[in-house]
């Protein structure tokens, strides 16, 4: 495999590609007599943002090589950014025409308007709409899967009006070719989004999963132990993640992403979910019957064990170690013996998930636990409070650049361990995370 | 720390589409 940084600049380089390559193909050829600077330079603004903008539908499509080497979460991160971004240029456009042609902005007044305008008015306003919904979807009250659904059509209806105010204008897609290339780009993003949406639940339709058990942890936890119906299942690296439907169809935007928490050693297409009750679908988790038909769409992500030859050390807070008991009791199945150090952050003694098993595994691996506690029980002498840099000073062997780094857990906990990697000059290629609220 | 190189390499994209613009315009105003 390439080095890390290499993947980085190939994946940035072909990203630019995809906005920069279609708007410089608008040169190619015979061209329509320039106009002025700014005119010209708001133009491109345009096409640069709505390139930008329909990148996102293959950010988010969930594809391998795409989530690698940032890890799904940061994808989201980057697709929140890039967004602001694009929607910045996109607004742009019209603003820098307004300012240098004042007479367009007769064109505001959508009645009397072209549909062009029209066009690009919707394709606006929808972007708008798209922005401030996600920006404040928590205070504006919406629920997620309002939200998720909207998200999709505002981001469709945005793209699809954006595309049909160009070719409505014409100048620089009076061509055939051109437009071709534009509206094919545009159909191909948004065939992603619906392969994510109609094609694979067509599939999982097919694929079914049974609950085959409902087991409590501590914690306020629950592991849905699930069986493949009717079909082999699949493989999965430990560390993955899928996404669940538990009510309703595949269909519907109801899937959520959990870490698998089972051994990806095991043949019968078995897969355990371990979800602790954060509230909204995640207390429901202990209602499931047992029986139940569920739909599972994975492996994603790219967190998974690392080389052999380094030690590991896991990083985990609250219900951030599922993806860590996977790695764990794949490496136990395997009989790897590769050195593990876990530093694993519990609210207090009797919250910590899995506590007995790991506990098992020490015999099994070559493994060492630190827990630290935000609430230690009197007498207890282990760590307490936050991980941070001392807690890796003090059960670490340097040089702490040597070893790969896995940390899953609250976002707050991850920018602080992020943070203390950096003080101890841990490169960027050496540690993986995983955040499991990145929607 | 990948989360803000994440947000350098959004920045960056920003800022090298706008100078792209840029040039796009002036290759058609010079040209």
């Amino acid at each position: 495999m390439l080095p890390y940084r290499v993947r980085v600049a190939v994946w940035i380089i072909v990203y630019l590609l995809f906005i920069l390559g279609p708007l410089f193909a608008l040169l190619v050829g015979a061209l329509p007599p320039a106009r002025d600077f700014w005119t010209e330079f708001s133009v491109a603004l345009g096409y640069a943002g709505l390139a930008m903008m329909s990148l996102q539908f293959g950010l988010t499509a969930r594809f391998r090589y795409v989530t690698n080497p940032w890890g799904e979460d940061i994808i989201y991160h980057f697709h929140r950014q890039i967004s602001l971004i694009a929607v910045g240029l996109v607004v742009a456009h019209p603003l820098i025409l307004f300012a240098v042609r004042p007479e367009l902005l007769a064109l505001l007044n959508s009645i009397q308007a072209p549909w062009r305008a029209r066009f690009a008015a919707m394709s606006t306003y929808s972007l708008i709409a798209l922005v401030v919904m996600s920006l404040w979807r928590v205070k504006l009250n919406i629920r997620y899967e309002t939200w998720h659904l909207t998200h999709i059509l505002l981001a469709i209806i945005a793209v699809t009006a954006g595309i049909a105010h160009m070719i409505g204008w014409g100048f620089y897609l009076v061509y055939p070719w051109k437009r071709a290339l534009w509206i094919g780009l545009t159909i191909f993003w948004i065939g992603l989004l619906l392969y994510i949406r109609i094609i694979k639940p067509l599939f999982q339709l097919r694929r079914p999963y049974r609950v085959s058990e409902v087991r409590e942890e501590r914690g306020d936890t629950w592991t849905l132990v699930m069986q493949p119906d009717g079909h082999p299942g699949f493989r999965f690296t430990p560390g993955q993640f899928g996404w669940l439907t538990v009510w309703g169809s595949p269909f519907k935007i109801t899937g959520h992403p959990f870490s698998f928490s089972s051994s990806a050693a095991v043949t019968d297409g078995r897969v355990d979910m371990t979800i602790r009750n954060l509230g909204d679908l995640t207390s429901e988790i202990h209602k499931v019957p047992v029986g139940k038909r569920v739909y599972l769409d994975g492996p994603y992500g790219a967190f998974t064990i690392g080389n052999p030859a380094d030690m590991h050390v896991l990083i985990a807070g609250g219900v951030g170690i599922t993806p860590m008991m996977s790695m764990l009791r794949t490496l136990a199945d395997h009989g790897d013996k590769r050195p593990v150090i876990l530093l694993y952050g519990s609210r207090d003694w009797e919250s910590i998930t899995f506590r007995e098993e790991l506990e098992a595994l020490k015999e099994r691996l070559n493994l060492t636990i630190i827990h630290v506690l935000s609430n230690p029980p009197a007498g207890w002498t282990g760590e307490q409070g936050r991980i941070d840099a001392e807690v890796f000073r003090r059960h670490l062997p340097p040089p702490y650049a040597d070893h790969e780094y896995f940390i899953c857990g609250p976002n707050v906990m991850m920018d602080s361990i992020e943070k203390a990697l950096g003080e101890l000059h841990v490169p960027m290629s050496k540690y993986h995370s995983e955040r499991y609220s990145f929607v | 720390m990948r989360r803000l190189f994440a947000n350098r390499v959004a920045l960056a994209t920003g800022l090298i589409v706008i100078l792209m613009s840029v040039l796009f315009a002036l290759s058609r105003v010079a040209g």
